[in-house]
């Protein structure tokens, strides 16, 4: 009898383990999905403005055209079961949008009537770097690893490059008849703008580039996954210079620097805008926003406004480095806007138009420099 | 959710990256000796295991004279069986408890792929914010997602499920102790078909890594059970019950 209750537990004990078993493997999954897995948010695509009209797109997949002066909502374009990272950008009549489902499209700008969408078919690799027109021509980067040109009348292929790697997430950049890409492997190519070929030109570094290039001369600027900033002279094969030059900086610098007058505004992962002389590598200032930067800053009437992730704006002196945040319009205590600032934004005539990542409540953002505050919000979502 | 990423998932992220590099950019053969460490690292646990099941083994002879005697008796003979056990101090399925245990691995294992993979522009992103300022970590960004024909950030391939799922039934097969009773056997059996077939088909559906990981340390156990119990265990063993029906609940 002494046995009885030991006994009793072993005979339970399979069936509750095996329960148990069978419990835990929905709970993997479960755990999975909740602790970070292959998420897709809403795409971080950033704004354009152009003749009055801003082009936003939302996080469920809409184009928007907003009249700014009523902030009238002049079109929408849905495009389904995708989200949006390229920015849209603005051409002659008509606004190219290039879909994470791999899918560029060429829309009105008056009416947003689908001109021409390519491929006709099925699709190419997931589009994220914003893609670039000149010359009549339309280049995107892909997730396949491919540079494509196309017709911006007709969205006809005039050429698709080699792979170059493993995928394409920045924006090319066109110089004249050249076309410079970064590659996640540490790679800047150029290409024929007429043809696609690679040139004889490439620049190779130890660690891979995080974010696309921005040229100013014959000097290409870009962030690196070993915490540098890289000037690269084209045609050398090694770095004009790397800053920092000692230590590497907090994080990557992921959004792309802008130049201006011999400086390079760089804003980095570790919250910090750093300008940098563009000739020397030489630091001359930093500015703490105290969360990452992953959007580019811009330039508004010789004043840099750079945004952090958690929603502060922020007003610079760009020859101090001296700055001041924007206060919430509702609540002092709070960031700018109450949601996080991922996608790259743009300016006009002293407003600066700021998409916010809201899941919920997808908002554009204006805000009116000289007033230092944010002067209207518009939903983006349905 | 923080403590978490400090002391397990962000941990299981940096050293996978690192050995990632140190094993010439092989994002696969990282995940392999990533594994070979976490088999190390549970080697007590795995080792009291196999004494385990060692144990079970050197008592099969008494349990089929149990059987013998008491094979009228289902009562007596589950009571004599167990007590057989306790004396010895045999947990028969004590071959859960270091599948238990690597439940949190798993799901580190899980984000560290998808992460590592940066699969979406949000993992990128993420990632970021979860490196180590480790030189060797951040030259080997971004990994290479091709190792053996598989893309490890990709889901759905067959032939590694039933790897996964075969290797598992190989493993768990071993080290099964005997059934006491029909209903028991019946139970077992279940099981020894059921967490295989559950493995094969989580397969499909997680990152090709994550099921590379789970074929692996099947593997891995599958040599170790072999040298440390003399043999295939109980892989050819046959139960005496398997031909009797149960009935009733």
């Amino acid at each position: 009898m002494a046995t009885t209750p030991y006994l009793s537990y072993r005979m339970k004990q399979p069936k509750t383990l095996f329960l148990v078993a069978i419990a835990l493997l929905p709970l993997i999954l479960v755990s999975c999905s909740l602790f970070g897995g292959a998420s897709i948010s809403g795409g971080w695509a950033g704004t354009t403005f152009r003749d009055g009209i801003i082009y936003a797109c939302s996080r469920d997949g809409r184009v928007v055209a907003i009249n700014s002066s009523n902030q009238s909502q002049q079109w929408d374009y849905t495009f389904t079961s995708t989200t949006i990272y390229a920015t849209p950008i603005v051409d002659g009549d008509l606004v190219y949008v290039g879909t994470y489902s791999g899918q560029v499209c060429a829309l009105t700008i008056d009416r947003g009537i689908e001109r021409w969408v390519y491929p006709r078919t099925g699709s190419i690799g997931a589009i994220v770097g914003t893609p670039v027109v000149a010359n009549e021509t339309i280049y995107i980067s892909s997730s396949d690893g491919r540079v494509y040109a196309l017709d911006t009348t007709y969205g006809d292929l005039k050429w698709k490059s080699e792979p170059l790697a493993d995928k394409l997430w920045t924006s090319p950049k066109v110089m004249g008849a050249t076309l410079y890409v970064s590659t996640f492997d540490g790679h800047i190519y150029a290409l024929s703008v007429e043809t696609g070929e690679r040139l004889a030109w490439s620049f190779e570094a130890a660690a891979g580039f995080a974010s696309s290039p921005v040229s100013d001369g014959d000097t290409i600027f870009l962030g690196s996954f070993d915490r540098h900033l890289y000037a690269v002279k084209i045609g050398s094969d090694v770095p004009m210079w790397k800053f920092p030059k000692e230590k590497p900086a907090g994080n990557w610098f992921w959004a792309s620097p802008i130049v201006n007058e011999g400086i390079v505004y760089a804003g980095c992962l570790d919250g910090k805008l750093y300008a940098i002389k563009a000739e020397t590598g030489e630091k001359l200032w930093e500015f703490d926003a105290g969360d990452p930067i992953i959007s580019s800053p811009v330039l508004v009437d010789n004043l840099l406004i750079v945004a952090n992730e958690a929603g502060n704006v922020y007003v610079i002196n760009p020859e101090t480095g001296e700055g001041e945040r924007i206060k919430n319009p509702e609540n002092d205590d709070k960031p700018t806007i109450n949601a996080q600032i991922k996608a790259s934004f743009c300016a006009h005539d002293g407003l600066v138009y700021i998409r916010d990542e809201n899941s919920k409540n997808n908002q554009l953002h204006v805000v009116d420099i000289d007033k230092g505050e944010v002067i209207w919000s518009l939903n983006l979502t349905e | 959710m923080d403590v978490w990423y400090l002391i397990i998932g962000n941990p299981v992220l940096n050293v996978l990256i690192a050995l990632s590099h140190i094993l010439g950019g092989s994002f696969g053969l990282a995940i392999i000796a990533l594994t070979i460490i976490i088999r190390l690292i549970s080697w007590p646990l795995t080792k009291r295991q196999l004494n385990s099941t060692k144990a079970l083994q050197d008592m099969q002879p008494k349990i089929q004279e149990l059987q013998k005697k008491y094979g009228k008796n289902q009562q007596k003979l589950q009571q004599e069986m167990m007590k057989l056990y306790k004396e010895a101090g045999v947990n028969p399925l004590g071959c859960l408890w270091p599948m238990l245990i690597q439940f949190p691995i798993w799901i580190a294992l899980y984000q560290a792929i998808m992460r590592a993979l940066a699969t979406t522009p949000e993992n990128l992103l993420d990632l970021a914010q979860r490196l180590y300022s480790w030189e060797i970590v951040s030259q080997a960004i971004p990994l290479n997602s091709h190792f053996l024909g598989l893309n490890l950030g990709s889901q759905g391939n067959l032939l590694l499920a039933i790897v996964v799922g075969g290797t598992m039934w190989v493993q768990q097969k071993m080290t099964q102790a005997p059934a006491v009773d029909p209903r028991q056997e019946s139970t077992s059996r279940i099981m020894l078909l059921m967490m295989p077939l559950m493995f094969g088909l989580l397969c499909l559906s997680f990152p090709a890594g994550l099921g590379l990981y789970w074929a692996v340390s099947n593997i891995i156990g599958i040599i170790i059970q072999y040298f440390a119990t003399g043999g295939w265990g109980y892989l050819k063993f046959r139960s005496p019950f398997s031909s009797t029906p149960v009935k009733g609940k």
